[in-house]
């Protein structure tokens, strides 16, 4: 009979009010059961990066730059892209992912700009992960030598943590955004090469010291280079090429190093 | 929310590695750079956890250096 619960081996028992029964003993009484402690020593992000890796090799096989969008909503991503399309036009083969909740409107914007986008969203996801990069590259078909713009969903936590299989990682940063961003989210710094302050065009109207945010920004990533720009006027935007430029070419001479 | 997305992950490593067997306390390790917030995680787990083998299992969670978050140990029913 089991000490737990009265039942007895051949299933059947009575209960106190003398009702007797059967019943197969498939309930646990998990409490009486020794335990293993396994070792496991997993990174939860394990299964993400090497998704991630299988698209920097199919970037790298390919000779593709792709460059990881990141900021928080309404710093200007998507009309930097914009004016970056139709900038380039002719110099660079440019296909864009885009990353959203929902609604496929930046989609449409990149489009409109004459490039080919395809709109990842993400549903109630706050951030790209690789194997949805994956995705939309089968639905991008980006040729060789291109450069592949990911647009991911704004916010400055998450994306962080998500390696895509992305050359590098750029931070947009507003200037109408505080200047304590770099202190307030320092993992986003940390893990972007570059950081764009954008919107230049607006900075004589708000409070925002240029000097302090790189400076800020240097304390959590040293290495991290920094351009200015303004989509809307021009403003900066060369530089802004010429990174890119020098990016595509590093990208096409690692695939053979 | 990214800790749903790694509570998922936490609870599909567990799950594969215990092979059926009922797991009763899991232990993952969450560095002081990485932005992973413990409370977070241990809400999205006990819906992520629910109907699978991992469902009711303790979590606890160290403190470590760096930016890693792993899942270090579990504790499952010895295999009968």
């Amino acid at each position: 009979m089991c000490g737990h619960c009265g039942c007895g081996e051949t299933d059947e028992h009575v209960h106190a009010d003398g009702t007797r029964h059967s019943h197969p003993h498939d309930h646990h009484h998990t409490h009486d059961h020794a335990t293993t402690l396994v070792e496991l020593q997993t990174r939860v992000l394990a299964k993400n990066d090497t998704l991630a890796a299988r698209n920097r090799a199919w970037f790298a096989g390919r000779e593709i730059l792709a460059v990881n969008l990141v900021s928080s909503p309404g710093a200007g991503k998507t009309t930097l892209l914009e004016r970056t399309i139709r900038d380039l036009r002719g110099q660079y083969e440019i296909g864009v992912l885009e990353g959203d909740q929902a609604t496929s409107l930046d989609g449409d914007r990149i489009r409109a700009a004459g490039a080919p986008a395809v709109q990842v969203n993400t549903g109630t996801g706050c951030h790209l992960e690789a194997d949805m990069v994956m995705r939309g590259l089968g639905e991008l078909r980006p040729p060789p030598r291109s450069i592949v713009l990911i647009e991911n969903v704004g916010n400055l936590v998450c994306p962080a943590m998500f390696d895509l299989g992305e050359r590098a990682k750029v931070v947009i940063l507003s200037v109408t955004e505080g200047e304590d961003k770099p202190n307030k989210y320092p993992h986003m710094f940390r893990a972007a090469s570059l950081m764009l302050i954008s919107k230049l065009d607006l900075l004589p109207h708000v409070e925002f010291d240029v000097d302090r945010v790189t400076a800020a920004a240097r304390e959590v990533n040293p290495a991290l280079g920094v351009l200015c720009v303004s989509a809307r006027t021009g403003e900066g935007m060369t530089q802004w090429y010429d990174w890119l430029r020098r990016e595509w070419t590093a990208a096409s001479e690692a695939a053979f190093a | 929310m990214h800790e749903l997305s790694l509570t998922h992950e936490i609870v599909a490593i567990v799950c594969n590695a215990a092979q059926q067997r009922r797991v009763h306390a899991v232990t993952v390790e969450i560095g002081h750079l990485s932005c992973a917030t413990p409370e977070a995680i241990a809400f999205c787990f006990e819906v992520v956890a629910k109907g699978t083998s991992a469902e009711g299992a303790r979590l606890e969670f160290r403190r470590i250096d760096g930016d890693d978050l792993l899942v270090r140990t579990m504790e499952v029913e010895e295999a009968a």
